[in-house]
């Protein structure tokens, strides 16, 4: 079986991957648009192949057989891999712009300052004349423990190795990192002076002979200040590399709204996509410090690891596509959440990529994608009613609740468990994601004569297959639409949120559904029994 | 499947996720929780989405962690109990102490009876998780008949017969290739400072309403058992503090609070919440938008408030500057939420005792020592014990440290 893995990235969290994975025997393949590898490897077991000048053109199949195309010197390269890292740089954008400030030889990015630093060892003379530097910090947009550190550092060695004398101005102080408190505690001790607004913001002028000119109001004692720099420092913003569009793009995985690759979602932790078999690690993924990148590191070895012992298995029941019946759409294409549908000459599931999360069955508008004990006639034989009627109300009503079985399931199993009491007539159907309930769904609970249905489901940003709440929260929105129209209560139909550990919750919802459901009185599609 | 056997000792997150991750590779794996219940402090943290959205606290994954490890054939769980000894030779053998486990895991089926029936406040505790198994759990300290035999009702009712007081502790000895010490932190105890904790009824710290939220979802006071109608909360209580020497950030605190603040904000609108601050900490990749959300919701002060005093009706009266005014306000609050640092667990200093292992001043465990002697081979950290870590760091700790462990066990097929 194949088990390379394909690495994209030429800094230290790549680096660091590709030792992990050789140490453990794997194959690797390195892939990046620059010229050069930034590191050299200690090779010891697994063997590996360096592509640099090379961009990715386009990536199919799935786990365990990816068909990899890219192009280096406009040839083209092909390769099979198991799995894929990402594992590419951030980069940095000055925040010249937010303070009002161009960049000249008196108004530097903070890279710049680090690099003189660096530069400064071999030549301690590297600063005539400057007296006092200003660092800007976070004054107009948030910082991060990242950029915090790198001014903290800076400012410790002007103040200490060249006697200068430093301000950092800033709204927070990130000092959110690992010893970054105590850095902050030994830069004071140096003499570094803070300013930190909050309600007031510094006036920055650059005068006509380029000198910059701060003025403020100290918040505590609410005197005026002005400061005149002879350097000043302005901060950046990590961002994305620049290949980190295109591939996430060509690789069909998500990202944040900034653009990292990774999706802002709690099962992506800790450095997976929603593709099974693509990685992302680093600060492709996150605005991290060096000693995270190494965790990464770890992390991505580890998943590349599992995924290889994990393809063994052959997954079992998950989606099929009836090609009589497909008329290629491709809403399932467009819908999959996890990149599961290939588009060959016909539409076919990758099994070893479906999730079965079941979104593209209660999708498919000629019901053409069939998962095994997901069909609305084998869930619908699952909704029997109880047999312990409510002694306290006109009738007891019986409710189907479809819950999505990472969070609803366990929110109700927990809600037992703390002891709340739990309608009588409550139907629990579990379902392996809430975007799996279609029209037939609902309506074959009416049908076998539910009082009210409900849909449990996660909150927005927690769902696993991205999007699943969100169908659900349509198709229950185009139920109602038409309950309206033909006069049927549209009370008896309702979407709600949840996360696992809200047993309370659970209890509150469906207590208050049931209340709702026996203030309308039994259904009226209910069939005489 | 290998013979290797790894022994985790802590089961709170960082030491549930290595085990999952270890199991995965086909690793034995013993995983060893002084408490009655599995899944650390971050198992009793409520959810805390606002408008129906994820606000990626990562309280949800414990529970789906937690689940998987007590369900995955490659871990052995043993709760109660505390590691006495180790010794290496070759491998390492540890002798581990167990309490007696009054409730049969087998046959509870969580019916409460035994909590409900129990006349002794607090002598039947129970979990967070239904995959806290059992759920429920005998202190020693409170239960009647582990103090004079004057009362068995929880084990007369049990109708699964799952209750056995006569039990008693038990031994066992580990061996083992590897350790991973994951015992975690110590939650900062707020008694030493002077805002009235454990004094004051109205005083609670974060962890006290993360348990509050999830049990009940809406905060009361706890004098009256009545919705509050002002609330404040404090930020770095036992973090950034020179005084006691805390030279560190606990990372955690601002997340949590202005989150749980947010949330109660949404649910119990009425209540006005004001929050005392030196520097906001980013968390979460939408912070920014979120910042800005809640500074509609919250009133944000930056200043920490000096001592608190309480009023004859149970309030607390705070004394703070306002920096908008330069002057030294006065205000009275319903409740006070201390928000307490992430301090090294005193478990870790006996344990690093044991093992060879470096703490650095902070009283933090040293990750990562550059010369490891022949006995700290096969000695592994992850999460809190190295220092403060939010959850999403725990959990990428722990998947390193469970790497770093299988690279030096070298099981078959890897």
């Amino acid at each position: 079986m194949n088990n390379k893995t394909l690495i994209f990235g030429n800094g230290p969290c790549a680096h660091c991957i590709a030792e992990n994975l050789l140490a453990a025997g794997k194959d690797l393949v390195i892939a990046t648009p620059d010229k050069t590898l930034h590191f050299s490897l200690s090779v010891d077991s697994g063997s590996v192949e360096i592509l640099t000048d090379t961009r990715l053109v386009s990536c199919r199949g799935s786990a365990g057989n990816f068909r990899i195309l890219a192009a280096q010197n406009n040839q083209e390269i092909a390769r099979r891999v198991a799995g894929v890292i990402i594992a590419e740089e951030d980069q940095r954008k000055s925040n010249f712009s937010q303070y009002g400030l161009k960049a000249s030889s008196n108004v530097i990015p903070l890279f710049r300052m680090t690099e003189l630093l660096l530069d400064a060892s071999r030549d301690p003379g590297i600063f005539p004349e400057v007296k006092k530097v200003a660092f800007l910090n976070g004054i107009f947009q948030e910082s991060n423990p990242v950029i915090a550190e790198e001014i903290m550092q800076s400012a410790l060695r002007l103040q200490s190795d060249f006697n200068l004398k430093t301000y950092i101005l800033t709204n927070n102080l990130k000092v959110a990192g690992n010893g970054l408190e105590a850095l902050h505690r030994e830069t004071k001790k140096a003499g570094v002076v803070y300013i930190k607004f909050t309600d007031t913001r510094p006036e920055i002028h650059s005068e006509s002979d380029g000198s910059i000119q701060i003025e403020f109001i100290d918040e505590i004692t609410s005197k005026k200040f002005r400061l005149t720099p002879d350097i000043t420092v302005v901060d950046e913003t990590v961002v994305p590399s620049n290949y980190a569009a295109d591939l996430s793009r060509i690789l069909g995985v998500d990202t944040d709204p900034d653009g990292f690759i990774q999706a802002d979602n709690v099962h992506r932790f800790t450095v997976f996509t929603n593709r099974k078999g693509i990685m992302t690690a680093g600060p492709s993924r996150i605005i991290q410090a060096r000693d995270d990148q190494i965790v990464d590191a770890g992390n991505a070895a580890l998943a590349s690891a599992l995924l290889m012992a994990g393809l063994a298995a052959v997954p079992e029941n998950r989606a099929e596509i009836d090609k009589g019946q497909c008329i290629r759409c491709l809403t399932c294409y467009r819908r999959c959440p996890y990149r599961a549908i290939t588009l060959n000459t016909r539409v076919v599931v990758e099994p070893h990529a479906c999730e079965r999360c079941g979104i593209c069955a209660a999708q498919c508008p000629r019901g053409a994608i069939h998962i095994k004990d997901l069909e609305p006639a084998s869930i619908s034989k699952q909704m029997t009613t109880g047999d312990t009627p409510r002694e306290d109300a006109a009738f007891t009503p019986f409710l189907v609740a479809f819950c999505c079985s990472r969070s609803a399931v366990q929110a109700g199993e927990l809600s037992l468990c703390m002891g709340h009491k739990l309608p009588p007539g409550l139907k629990v159907i579990e379902v392996p994601c809430s975007g799996s309930i279609s029209f037939n769904h609902i309506f074959a609970a009416f049908k076998r004569n539910a009082d009210g249905v409900m849909v449990l489901t996660c909150h927005e940003g927690n769902c696993h297959s991205e999007q699943g709440n969100t169908f659900a929260k349509q198709t229950v929105a185009q139920i109602t639409d038409m309950f309206l129209q033909i006069g049927f209560e549209k009370e008896r139909l309702a979407v709600q949120t949840l996360a696992s550990n809200m047993g309370t919750e659970f209890a509150e919802m469906v207590s208050r559904f049931e209340a709702n459901i026996i203030e309308l009185g039994p259904s009226r599609l209910k069939k005489n029994q | 499947m290998t013979d290797k056997n790894v022994l985790i000792i802590g089961g709170g997150v960082a030491g549930l996720c290595a085990s999952v991750e270890l199991a995965n590779l086909g690793i034995h794996v013993e995983l060893v929780e002084k408490s009655d219940f599995l899944g650390g402090h971050a198992i009793g943290y409520a959810c805390k989405a606002t408008r129906n959205t994820c606000v990626k606290c990562g309280a949800c994954m414990v529970e789906e962690k937690l689940k998987n490890a007590v369900s995955h054939p490659n871990i052995k769980i043993l709760i109660g109990s505390q590691v006495q000894k180790i010794s290496k030779n070759g491998r390492f053998t540890v002798n581990i102490h167990q309490k007696p486990q009054y409730i049969d895991s087998q046959k509870c089926n969580q019916c409460a009876i035994c909590s409900d029936r129990c006349p002794s406040d607090g002598a039947i505790l129970n979990g967070f998780s239904k995959n806290n198994i059992p759920f429920y759990g005998i202190n020693p300290e409170k239960c009647l008949y582990l103090k004079d035999t004057s009362c068995h009702i929880c084990r007369d009712e049990c109708p699964e017969k799952a209750i056995n007081l006569d039990e008693k502790d038990s031994k066992y000895v580990s061996q083992a290739d590897a350790v991973l010490v994951a015992t975690g932190f110590q939650p900062f105890s707020p008694v030493d400072k002077p805002y009235g904790y454990g004094l004051f009824k109205n005083v609670l710290s974060t962890l006290d309403l993360e348990r509050m939220l999830k049990q009940t979802a809406r905060v009361k006071t706890p004098s009256d058992n009545k919705p509050p109608e002002r609330i404040a909360f404090i930020q770095c209580v036992g973090s950034r503090d020179s005084k006691l020497n805390h030279l560190w950030c606990s990372k955690v605190c601002c997340g949590s609070a202005l989150r749980m603040a947010r949330l109660i904000k949404e649910r119990q609108p009425d209540i006005d919440i004001s929050f005392f601050y030196i520097d906001v900490q980013t968390f979460g990749k939408d912070f920014e938008q979120f910042y800005k959300d809640v500074q509609e919701a919250v009133r944000m002060i930056r200043a920490i408030p000096g001592d608190i005093y309480e009023t004859d009706s149970q309030k607390l009266k705070i004394n703070f500057l306002d920096n908008s005014t330069h002057e030294t306000l006065e205000e009275i609050f319903d409740l006070l939420v201390l928000s307490i640092g992430i301090t090294p667990c005193k478990d870790s200093r006996e344990l690093a005792g044991m093992l060879d292992l470096k703490l650095a001043d902070s009283g933090f465990v040293s990750a990562g020592t550059e010369e490891a002697s022949d006995f700290e081979n096969g000695v592994f950290t992850a999460g809190t014990v190295e220092g403060p870590m939010n959850i999403p760091e725990t959990m990428a700790g722990a998947g390193r440290a469970a790497w770093d462990i299988a690279k030096y066990l070298k099981p078959n097929g890897f």
